[in-house]
């Protein structure tokens, strides 16, 4: 059985427990301490131009404990999930697993409210949740309407060509949103792991 | 014919919305191939590339643990997917069942709230890599009644179909990550041309695409210019997340750099079924594609009937 750190507290700057504390609870972390600084990946990375730092510099950031500026960066929102740094890396070290663990916990503590990738997130698992399985209309409606009831008639309006050319294409459907038979046993499923994942959190906060 | 192979299909949504054209393509021609595909039965989502950060990582496994659990339900076969990212969520999540004891038990302590269990005893294969390993070229070249002589075709791989699993011995060691050729292999099976194409696995921004193309436009004209510079007739590929903002953002991407492109962009069994002389509609489904292949579907209408 692992041990888990204490979830480092929010306000300090530099908190030397936060890279322990990735190590241990965010997926693929524990490969983290092999990270060499070669700069691969983010030599790999096909939007390492729109990234504020890129794989290599956030982990030396990890290291030197700076949580807020790690769970603040666009680096975790703009990966776009190729894994060209993943079979590139020397170490063997899951970058791509890492960005999204750590995608996880921004949500989770509340660093990323204003991140399309967050709200578009939450559109989609709201999808899954409730249906089982996600239907394009509905994520991307719930997805432009976060942003508001004006920006989202403006940003529909602005994609309609493109809806409309799938819709006559056959690859939108006009009826009820698709589900699975089952997505009561699936909402029961979710809920346990959700349960077992606090369960982990709370033992872990209590050593 | 050899007796056909069995395996448990999963489509994923994109086979209900935007990628129908894929799985009606695959479902025509797999028999054609030996393939017998059993659908998993009701489904869900696999939580594709952002279902952890809202749901959090072990729901996101636990989706993937629910379909696992039902395809074993079903029997031993193989699970088979065409979608990059059902197979990169669902085979991820299958080899770390089957490897990490902390993960199986914390999935089948999930699962156990509607009595399913499931212990990591299945394979879960790409298509394509079924196609390479389990079928082979030559049944594929022996199926071709209507040769696509002439089509030039830009092979489009993309990255999840290959990234991470591709050259791994669970993945079927089925070809490389950087330049991988199963696909030119699948264009000229078909009698097709498979021209000179690098950025065969460039990236399309995935699903940042969908939410914030003004990231990633420039990244998909790379890919386009690249085609229409080799002078190909069609780009073909695998991924149902490339196949969408590849076609779809050819009018943003004109707009935005002032390019003039309408290149249209197939799946590989949009191909094999017009090359199995099959119908273009029933089976090729080329009546999906946004921008039309006109040359694909003139070649389709030469064996109809
Ligand atoms: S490629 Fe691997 S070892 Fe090199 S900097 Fe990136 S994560 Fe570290
Ligand atoms: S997976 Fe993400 S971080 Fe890695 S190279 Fe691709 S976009 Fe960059």
């Amino acid at each position: 059985m692992r041990t888990i750190a204490a979830a480092p507290a929010g306000s300090r700057t530099y908190d030397l427990n936060f890279a322990r504390w990735v190590y241990q609870n965010v997926d693929g972390g524990d490969r983290l301490s092999l990270c060499m600084q070669c700069g691969m990946c983010s030599g790999s990375c096909p939007i390492g131009t729109a990234m504020d730092h890129g794989p290599r510099k956030l982990f030396m950031m990890i290291r030197a404990g700076m949580k807020e500026a790690v769970l603040t960066s666009d680096t975790i929102w703009n990966c776009t999930q190729c894994y060209n740094c993943v079979v590139r890396c020397p170490r063997q070290i899951p970058v791509t697993n890492i960005l999204q663990g750590l995608a996880t916990v921004a949500v989770r503590e509340g660093y990323a409210p204003e991140q399309p990738t967050a709200k578009f997130a939450k559109a989609f698992w709201f999808s899954v949740k409730h249906f089982g399985r996600t239907d394009e209309r509905l994520v991307t409606a719930f997805f432009y309407f976060s942003f508001g009831l004006v920006e989202g008639i403006k940003r529909g309006l602005a994609n309609l060509p493109i809806a409309l050319r799938m819709i006559k294409a056959g690859r939108m459907h006009l009826g009820a949103p698709h589900r699975a038979k089952g997505a009561a046993d699936l909402r029961a499923i979710i809920a346990k792991a959700e349960e077992i994942e606090k369960r982990e959190r709370a033992q872990g906060a209590q050593q | 014919m050899s007796e056909p192979k069995k395996y448990t299909y999963y489509p994923g949504c994109s086979s209900q919305a935007s990628a129908t054209h894929l799985d009606q393509s695959l479902r025509a021609v797999a028999p054609k191939l030996g393939i017998e595909l059993e659908e998993i039965d009701d489904w869900n989502c696999c939580g594709a590339s952002v279902g952890h950060v809202e749901g959090g990582t072990l729901p996101q496994t636990a989706l993937s643990g629910r379909n696992l659990a039902k395809a074993r339900k079903q029997g031993t076969s193989d699970v088979l997917t065409a979608c990059a990212a059902c197979y990169l969520n669902t085979h991820g999540v299958n080899e770390k069942i089957k490897n990490d004891v902390r993960t199986r038990k914390r999935v089948n302590e999930s699962l156990g709230a509607v009595d399913l269990n499931y212990e990591g005893d299945l394979n879960v294969r790409h298509a394509c890599e079924v196609l390479v390993n389990d079928v082979g070229l030559e049944k594929i070249k022996g199926q071709v009644k209507n040769p696509l002589t002439g089509l030039k075709v830009a092979g489009y791989v993309g990255c999840q179909t290959v990234r991470p699993f591709a050259a791994t011995d669970t993945g079927g060691n089925y070809d490389t990550y950087d330049q991988p050729e199963f696909l030119d292999n699948f264009v000229k099976a078909c009698g097709a041309e498979a021209v000179e194409y690098d950025p065969k696995t460039s990236c399309c921004g995935g699903s940042v695409s969908v939410y914030s193309p003004d990231k990633t436009l420039h990244l998909i004209k790379k890919i386009v210019q690249a085609a229409v510079d080799a002078g190909a007739d069609v780009i073909a590929t695998p991924c149902p997340l490339c196949q969408q903002n590849v076609e779809m953002y050819q009018s943003a991407i004109n707009k935005e750099f002032g390019t003039n492109f309408n290149i249209p962009v197939v799946f590989y069994s949009q191909l094999m079924a017009v090359a199995f002389g099959m119908d273009a509609k029933k089976d090729a489904a080329l009546d999906q594609n946004m921008i039309k292949p006109l040359k694909l579907v003139e070649m389709a209408r030469k064996t109809a009937g």
